[in-house]
């Protein structure tokens, strides 16, 4: 009987597990947070539709949930494959929980009763979790986890806990699992906006990145929704979107287009146009990449709604007692100007996960020069990788938008349901 | 022409003058720009963040966006001809932030080169070039310095062709080698009569 594992259970890892398991195939889904759902499950809402991301995201999690053939292994972590297409062998590292995964109910006594607060991870940083926690309300699975290293040790949860689920002690966990192939959809991780100094993030305080907005103006984050200068605490009166913050640049080593920050910015802006009309809201930009459907559609919408599209970029981010200070040259004017923005949202790039050649290594397979999966082909094979039997679906080959994660899931599921498929009549 | 420091007025004219035709082009300009510049001025995309980090684009009209847009499309006579050429302070802070690795700053000096060929070059860049001839410095020494550094304990002269002299020919040497002395003090009898 083949079976087959997913790495990674963002949206892609979801899509690609859901559409095997939907022919028979056993898979087991691996992901090494705490719950699954990925960067999918932080974003406010998607373009071009303005859908509620967790509520289409969410549904999709729970089917993985419940689906009898498939069974989610979270905070897991590949150590070693061996063996080939057909026939491989996945050593899994499966990190404590400290929570009895079968008897907790996820009620969140534990986390009500918990003394310490901890930057919340899943909040990008802006909000606070306790040291027994979930990520965000709906997780998947719905249970907590206790973090060691910030645990004070007082003993509260152990004594409000029902069920007697949270654990004094845990231990990790190797799991060895068949598969007759692989899907890697390890995603992406942003762009470390403290490379571009000159843009002052984390050390001008209304300077944030757009993964930091996103959490900021989604109602369940730690602002409720409500947009909030880091400094004061007031609603801005003004916002400059940079575009291009570590993508298509070249003394970075990252040549590439992001993908989704020309229009997750715009989506962003109307979001917060929309919300508070007499706000000033541009886009600092050097191209609109506005490429998918109705897209262009959603471009136009977001100009007839008084977003301005300035084609010019700041070099860097000054700051006096007064406020922040951008230089932007109009460069359809050649008119400099001097903004005073009380809110600056860089949009950083997406890049290869960090833990992608770490990750290669194990499996065998190559990178690119960009630190993005090789596969066999850019056009015509962008789900095989070079070695048989992996497929690669997501944000691991490229950077890409929901639509087309969603749909190389579904690709790489296909091709991966093929090798489980050929196992099992043979 | 004259030059007209006014703004926007000056930018407005400057504006409705901005459409070129393709025998405006010299594709030749664009390889002898790269080859005396040595960068890879046809990458650039036009972004804008060398204007943007600009300290003299706020307080005129030069924008080396645009000039870079001119070694790009070969607009030769666009960019030799044109006043602001001369008003980059080569600060590098373009060339430090261009996200294409280029060093707009070297187009700038690559492009000043071009246009002294065609002896474009303001009186007061010549007048610098007789200042080193005569002293070895663009900006020579005078008694403010001079007083300034006795006060933070250095010599009255740096240790440069002021404190040594004798080296004053060799720097003639090299500037007579390349004509410049003779082509500067032409142009400016020219210029000044």
């Amino acid at each position: 009987m083949g079976n087959v594992v997913v790495v990674g259970a963002g949206i892609a890892g979801i899509q690609a597990a859901l559409d095997i398991a939907a022919h028979g195939i056993p898979v087991h889904l691996i992901e090494r947070e705490p719950t699954i759902g990925g960067h999918m499950a932080m974003l406010d809402k998607t373009f071009p539709t303005n859908d509620c991301s967790m509520c289409i995201l969410s549904p999709k999690m729970v089917d993985v949930a419940r689906h009898p053939d498939i069974t989610i292994h979270t905070c897991s972590e590949v150590e070693k494959i061996a063996g080939g297409i057909g026939h491989f062998r996945v050593t899994i590292k499966k990190h404590p929980r400290y929570i009895d995964e079968s008897t907790c109910t996820g009620c969140g006594d534990c986390i009500l009763v918990c003394p310490v607060e901890v930057y919340n991870h899943f909040d990008a940083g802006i909000g606070v979790r306790k040291a027994i926690y979930k990520p965000h309300s709906q997780a998947v699975p719905d249970i907590v986890i206790k973090d060691p290293d910030h645990c004070i040790e007082c003993g509260l949860c152990y004594d409000v806990c029902g069920p007697g689920s949270v654990k004094r002690e845990d231990s990790e966990q190797e799991l060895v699992l068949d598969a007759a192939s692989i899907v890697l959809s390890t995603g992406y991780s942003v762009f470390d906006a403290q490379k571009k100094p000159q843009f002052g993030h984390l050390s001008l305080p209304d300077v944030v990145t757009s993964l930091e907005l996103e959490r900021m103006i989604n109602a369940s984050g730690p602002t409720g929704g409500k947009i909030r200068r880091m400094s004061t605490g007031k609603t801005p009166e003004s916002i400059v979107f940079i575009q291009c913050v570590g993508s298509r640049d070249m003394p970075l080593g990252r040549p590439y287009c992001s993908c989704v920050c020309c229009m997750q910015a715009i989506k962003n802006a109307i979001l917060i146009k929309e919300k508070n009309p007499a706000m000033d809201v541009t886009i600092c930009y050097m191209d609109i990449r506005s490429y998918g459907k109705g897209y262009e559609e959603y471009y136009e919408r977001a100009k007839a709604l008084g977003i301005r599209f300035l084609r010019g970029m700041p070099s860097d981010i000054l700051a006096d007692k007064n406020g922040l200070i951008l230089q932007v040259e109009n460069s359809e004017t050649s008119e400099i100007l001097m903004m005073h923005p009380e809110l600056v949202v860089l949009s950083v790039g997406m890049g290869p996960a960090e833990s992608l050649p770490d990750l290669a290594r194990r499996f065998g397979i190559a990178l690119e020069e960009t630190g993005f999966v090789r596969t066999m082909h850019d056009a015509l094979d962008t789900t095989s990788t070079l070695r048989p039997g992996i497929y690669v679906a997501g944000t691991a080959v490229a950077p890409k938008d929901i639509p087309d994660s969603v749909a190389s899931g579904e690709s790489a599921a296909m091709r991966a349901f093929r090798d489980a498929f050929r196992l099992r009549s043979a | 022409m004259a030059r007209t420091k006014g703004y926007p007025e000056a930018l407005e004219k400057k504006l409705h003058d901005q459409r070129y035709y393709r025998e405006d082009s010299n594709p030749e300009f664009t390889t002898k720009v790269k080859g005396i510049s040595r960068t890879i001025a046809h990458m650039c995309y036009q972004c804008g963040t060398c204007t943007g980090s600009c300290p003299s684009a706020p307080r005129s009209t030069y924008r080396i966006r645009n000039f870079m847009r001119r070694a790009v499309l070969g607009l030769e006579n666009e960019a030799l001809t044109d006043p602001d050429l001369w008003l980059c302070t080569t600060c590098y802070s373009c060339t430090d932030r261009c996200p294409r690795d280029i060093a707009p700053t070297d187009v700038i000096m690559a492009m000043r080169n071009l246009a002294f060929k065609r002896d474009i070059i303001p009186v007061n860049f010549l007048k610098t070039v007789t200042a080193i001839y005569s002293s070895g410095h663009g900006v020579p020494n005078n008694d403010v310095n001079r007083a300034a550094r006795e006060k933070l304990g250095l010599t009255r002269d740096p240790p440069t062709t002021h404190m040594y002299p004798e080296y004053l020919p060799a720097i003639r040497k090299i500037i007579d080698h390349y004509k410049l002395k003779a082509n500067a003090d032409r142009i400016i009898k020219e210029r000044e009569g």
